[in-house]
């Protein structure tokens, strides 16, 4: 490698990343609709034209009008209102999964992989079994045996301190769902981690860390951590859309958020029983859905290609 | 004074097939202030007999025999945690390939002082002053502002500075460099052994350097070991060894050497045939397979270093040429 300019300063190689990716059309279109996403998801109480949760009872189902862009739902919601609140909701499950989710895999991969022995040897056991669960009745399962419990026990709270905050039944939601979806979306890092920190440990300047006496925790954090990231962030950028679709087909089911929460799961849910008299109900959190998922996989490819520019097909 | 004496080290892999030999009764000794050079041919052991004496041995292979006295204690026995104390503060390493040997997301500053924070237990800006003293130290021009770069902004030859100021950082007694200037440009190599030679004297250290190449340390070490098949064949001043070789395998080396000054040598000169593989030693002496003067009782003994008449710091494994001197 020929000596680079030492003007150019900052670690120019997440800058080439960033420079390959602007290039990359696709790529770009999905970060816009990301951006776009998580704008609406943190302003959506202030853009929304509606309450998601007021009903007009004499404005029931209307197709797309001047006051109500996309239309009104069953209980005559604003449609636009719910989707906007929708997106809050797909985004809260999409990043509170996947952050917990990353945070168990990077944990347990990186420790597995550094070590080695009897622990790789369980977590890799752990992510069998795992993986081998099916998701959804998991779901349901936790769902069914822990909401229960967690109400009961949340009122009790409740009780106790008069506070408002454990009436709040979309905690419960969010807990279950966030915590049923990370403990089923964990696996695939996990290993992901551990590949990389396997490789990783090999290389030159982790002997050099070594030689130099430094603690194993410090090689782990500082030498072999960093240099395994590249993997993991297409890896999240693909898991944030999946964690979605996944809180979608979940609420879409009746086993994520309860409604009046709105996600487009539940959306697409109820739209689907009316929809060959109102299409649009079904038509706008479908669409939505759709162009968010599609989003996340464009950024992801378009990631994995500016990280990877050997792999370029 | 003596400051590493290794007797009778051996080292094995452990295979599946069992365990297969790769260090053979190694002796060897540096005393303080000497430079000793290793020579040999790839894959004889050199680094392993290295790495053995401070715990960095690969997975599945292990010293499983004899001594390695450094300041009166046996580094083989020495628990995980005082070998760690050991690496860095009394012994330092520098590696080959100082374009990889750099962790390239902490700025070259920072990686030493780190090692400094964590040795010394120094304040991170008492260690960032030291870790610009060292990058001075070690010939990099402007050091304050080279602390901040990044690895991958630093060419070949700075790198390799960078990484002898990291052996350094720790102040150690000993610095170890395995083939420090393999991957370098000719002209870097020599700046390397010049600025290695130096260091070694203003800070009176002692410096085991790893080579293939035989010219390139004639000027640095004090002494010469060339090792054949993870046993020392000959132990020499390094006058010695140039200008009375005396093992088959050390006059093979010396014969080929390129006479061309600066002509670079980046694996020895070939010798006909190869060394055995690990595990499947010949009996007797190891290079009698591929010896000129080969006789049969080559092959009943493994022989022994023995001083020479009239010489008692060169030795000599082969009985053959020792009774052909007396
Ligand atoms: N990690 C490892 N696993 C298995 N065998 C190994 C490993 N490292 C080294 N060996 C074997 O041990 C022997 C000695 O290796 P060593 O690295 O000490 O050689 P060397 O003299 O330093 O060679 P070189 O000049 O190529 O660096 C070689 O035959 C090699 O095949
Ligand atoms: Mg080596």
């Amino acid at each position: 490698m020929a000596m680079i300019d030492i003007e150019d300063r900052p670690s120019s190689l997440w800058r080439d990343a960033w420079r390959r990716l602007r290039r990359n059309r696709l790529a770009v279109a999905g970060l816009v609709i990301i951006a776009a996403l998580v704008v609406v998801a943190v302003f959506g109480p202030w853009l929304s034209p509606y309450d998601f949760l007021s009903q007009n009872l004499d404005l029931r189902n209307q197709p797309p009008s001047a006051q109500h862009w996309l239309g009104t739902d069953d209980l005559g919601r604003d449609v636009m209102s719910r989707l906007i609140y929708g997106a809050r909701t797909a985004f809260m499950v999409a990043v509170g999964v996947t952050v917990v989710a990353v945070l168990i895999g990077v944990v347990l991969g990186s420790i597995a992989g550094f070590y080695g022995g009897w622990f790789d040897r369980f977590v890799m056991w752990f992510t069998d079994i795992t993986m081998s669960v099916p998701q959804l009745l998991l779901v349901v399962v936790i769902n069914a045996s822990l909401k229960q419990p967690i109400s009961l026990w949340m009122e009790a709270r409740y009780m106790e301190t008069l506070n408002p905050i454990w009436r709040n039944s979309q905690i419960i939601d969010f807990v279950l769902v966030f915590g049923a979806m990370a403990l089923i979306t964990w696996p695939p890092y996990a290993r992901l981690v551990r590949a990389q920190v396997l490789s990783v440990r090999r290389r030159p300047y982790v002997t050099a860390a070594r030689a130099m006496g430094l603690t194993n925790r410090l090689i782990l954090t500082r030498y072999v951590l960093p240099n395994a990231m590249g993997p993991l962030i297409v890896a999240v950028s693909a898991g944030l859309g999946t964690a979605m679709v996944l809180e979608s087909a979940f609420s879409f089911l009746g086993v994520g958020v309860t409604p009046p929460t709105p996600s487009w799961g539940n959306m697409i849910s109820d739209g689907l029983r009316v929809w060959t008299n109102y299409p649009h109900l079904l038509a706008a959190p479908a669409a939505v859905l759709a162009v968010v998922t599609v989003a996340f996989n464009f950024l992801g490819d378009g990631l994995n290609d500016a990280l990877n520019p050997k792999g370029q097909k | 004074m003596t400051l590493l004496e290794i007797k009778g080290l051996t080292i094995d892999i452990a295979r599946d097939s069992g365990p297969a030999r790769v260090v053979d009764g190694i002796d060897l000794s540096v005393t303080e202030g000497e430079s000793l050079g290793i020579v040999g041919e790839s894959g004889c052991g050199k680094s392993l007999t290295m790495m053995s004496l401070v715990g960095l041995l690969p997975n599945r292979i292990r010293a499983t025999g004899g001594k390695a006295l450094f300041g009166g204690r046996d580094l083989l026995k020495l628990s995980a945690k005082e070998l760690r104390k050991v690496r860095g503060s009394e012994i330092g390493f520098i590696f080959q390939d100082p374009m990889t040997s750099l962790n390239p997301v902490i700025r070259v500053g920072d990686q030493i002082a780190e090692a400094l924070v964590y040795q010394k237990g120094m304040t991170k800006a008492a260690a960032k002053a030291q870790a610009v003293e060292l990058l001075a130290l070690v010939g990099i021009p402007a050091p304050e502002e080279r602390a901040n770069a990044w690895p991958h902004e630093l060419s070949g030859g700075m790198r390799q500075r960078v990484m002898i100021a990291m052996g350094l950082a720790g102040n150690p007694k000993m610095l170890i460099a395995d083939e420090p200037t393999t991957a370098l440009d000719v002209t870097i190599q020599a700046q390397i052994v010049d600025l290695v030679r130096e260091l070694k004297d203003r800070l009176k250290m002692s410096v085991v350097w790893i080579t293939h190449d035989l010219a390139l340390i004639a000027g640095l070490a004090d002494r010469i070991a060339v090792l054949y098949a993870g046993t020392v064949v000959e132990d020499a001043p390094v006058e010695a060894i140039f200008d009375r070789p005396t093992h088959p395998y050390t006059r093979a080396l010396l014969g080929s050497l390129p006479t061309l000054a600066g002509a670079a040598m980046e694996r020895l000169p070939s010798i006909p045939g190869t060394p055995p593989e690990p595990g499947r030693r010949p009996p007797g002496c190891p290079f009698a397979p591929r010896c000129g003067f080969v006789q049969p009782s080559c092959s009943q003994s493994v022989p022994k270093l023995q001083a020479m008449p009239g010489d008692r710091r060169h030795k000599v494994a082969c009985p053959v040429v020792l009774e052909g001197v007396a």
